[in-house]
């Protein structure tokens, strides 16, 4: 691993010195900032809609907490889910394809090491990111209903980021394979399906990554099962996909 | 003096494609050493596997004695490379990046502070604040070079530095290069001949994947050279130019604009007894038989057949 140092610092600088500081935090902090107060007012939203109904009578239960940290959610799961895998598509085919990656493995940086920099640098983007927008969603949740327990909100917002940092380790491993952003990320996406529609059957809900998909929301509203078998193979197969990605790219001819 | 790079049988073969076919190659340490050959040769190909960004389909090649591909990141710590078209962080400066390179080889406190501020001054970017995603491609290729330089290299390897700047950015870049001579070893590829002529002391010659020759240039000039006579006599010199163009060792024969004639012989050894004869059994006076010069373009188009 010998240049992981310095290399990851480099990638930090780049995370805030480049677009990679704006496009996925925002994202995540305007869906912070944004869920509880669209929590508070749907609704409202939808009253005034069913008012104009003449003979129909809409009952709506008053919005609450959960209202607010399931609109986090759904955003995690998919809007930033996404986002993760289109920004993420190009993490090493980037390198490739601008030349920069030659500069850098022609000195005495290992290529494993390249790889892991870059996940791990990302990994701590995005978690960091993720937190911060959790703890946003808490804040402003408890200033406008009073009552957020934080507990449900980090199993939740915990449980998605093992999901989010597998997907990254997945991404990373299709930048190796695929050398485009825009394959990789349709990969991804093709991946991202396949364990959406495992969801649909019950061993795969139970033992696979794919249980980790409706988890969040599963736990904000209490009704998460067993959450061990798909946190421990999402642990592995991101694991799995990282070593791949570094192996992978350690036969790679640049 | 030993070798910094030997090449032994090296093939690189892509799909259909036979990149490199078996080449045979010895740069000595302390060389400037040119690796000349027409794009498509197969130069980029050999610097690549020289650097560990591709494999040999079969072959070997070692760097100061270790193979390049069970030691890549030793070869790698001896060596500094500029690709052909290098890519540089555009959100960077020239000075961020020359840290950055250092810090990949290790280099830290002083000593990186102390090479950064030389090698920028070496590359003319001293006090440039400008963002590398700002600069031109000269002086992008100039931190080209001055990166490939952080490490102090034993063995400095440039894929075609100049192919593509205008004649100012060649010639800073040219100079960078000449100053190194004595320093390091330089192994150099190019298609562009004058350049190869204004640094390099040896030189390779690449065709189709084959070392079609390698030699000191001016050994090389004076080997080919050899074949070339310049002959200036006082008197008939069509009669004799004409009876010269009928010797079977002839292979060609010139005039030049004050009627000195050129013959490019197959075999010098008839040529150096049978020319004064014929002037001297006309009865005309010789006033000149000299080697001709030759440049180096005439000796790679003699060796690649004009398809440079």
């Amino acid at each position: 691993m010998r240049g992981f140092g310095a290399f990851m610092r480099k990638e930090f600088a780049e995370i805030v010195r480049t677009w990679r500081i704006w496009v996925l935090p925002g994202i995540v902090l305007f869906f912070a900032i944004t869920g509880p107060v669209i929590a508070e007012f749907t609704p409202e939203l939808l009253k005034s809609v069913a008012t104009g109904q003449p003979g129909v009578v809409f009952e709506f239960p008053e919005p609450s907490y959960v209202d607010s940290y399931l609109q986090w959610t759904k955003n995690l799961a998919q809007i930033v889910t996404f986002a993760v895998i289109i920004i993420f598509g190009g993490i090493v085919s980037g390198e490739r394809r601008s030349g920069t990656a030659i500069l850098v493995l022609t000195k005495p940086v290992t290529r494993p090491a390249f790889v892991v920099a870059k996940f791990v640098s990302q990994a701590v983007m995005l978690a960091v990111t993720v937190v911060v927008g959790a703890v946003i969603t808490w804040g402003i949740t408890a200033a406008i209903f009073g009552e957020a327990p934080f507990a449900p909100l980090a199993e939740a917002t915990g449980a998605w980021l093992v999901f989010g940092v597998m997907f990254l380790a997945v991404m990373t491993l299709l930048s190796v394979l695929v050398n485009s952003q825009a394959g990789a990320a349709g990969t991804g996406l093709a991946v991202f399906l396949v364990l959406s529609i495992l969801t649909m059957w019950g061993p795969a809900l139970d033992y696979s990554p794919a249980g980790l998909v409706n988890m969040p929301t599963d736990l904000v509203l209490g009704q998460a099962a067993d959450t061990l078998w798909p946190l421990v193979t999402g642990v592995l197969l991101g694991a799995g996909a990282l070593v791949g990605a570094a192996f992978g790219f350690r036969k790679a001819e640049l | 003096m030993s070798d910094a790079i030997v090449i032994s049988g090296l093939t690189k073969v892509y799909k259909e494609t036979r990149a490199l076919d078996g080449i045979d190659l010895a740069v000595p340490e302390g060389s400037v050493y040119g690796f000349l050959g027409p794009n498509g040769a197969g130069k980029t190909t050999t610097l690549r596997i020289l650097t560990g960004l591709a494999a040999p389909t079969s072959g070997t090649a070692t760097v100061f004695g270790r193979d390049v591909v069970s030691a890549t990141n030793e070869v790698r710590a001896d060596i500094g490379f500029l690709p052909d078209v290098p890519g540089f962080y555009p959100w960077m400066t020239a000075e961020e990046f020359l840290r950055f390179s250092g810090r990949l080889f290790g280099i830290n406190g002083g000593v990186l502070e102390q090479r950064v501020a030389a090698l920028l001054d070496l590359a003319g970017l001293t006090g440039v604040s400008t963002r590398i995603g700002g600069f031109s491609r000269g002086m992008k290729q100039r931190l080209g070079v001055a990166q490939a330089l952080i490490n102090a290299p034993k063995l400095l390897m440039l894929d075609e530095p100049t192919s593509a700047l205008d004649p100012i950015g060649r010639k800073e870049v040219l100079d960078m290069i000449g100053s190194l001579a004595g320093r390091t070893t330089v192994f150099f590829s190019t298609h562009i001949l004058s350049d190869v002529e204004r640094v390099c002391d040896t030189v390779a010659i690449l065709h189709k994947g084959r070392v079609v020759t390698q030699a000191p240039i001016e050994e090389l000039k004076e080997r080919y050279g050899a074949q070339k006579i310049v002959l200036e006599v006082t008197d008939r010199a069509d009669e004799i130019a004409a009876a010269l163009a009928a010797a079977e060792w002839v292979a060609s024969l010139e005039r030049t604009a004050s009627g000195a004639i050129v013959l490019t012989v197959s075999d010098i050894a008839p040529a150096r007894t049978a020319i004064p004869a014929l002037v001297v059994e006309r009865g005309v006076g010789l006033k000149r038989m000299d080697a001709g010069e030759i440049s180096l373009e005439e000796v790679f188009v003699d060796l690649v057949g004009g398809e440079a």
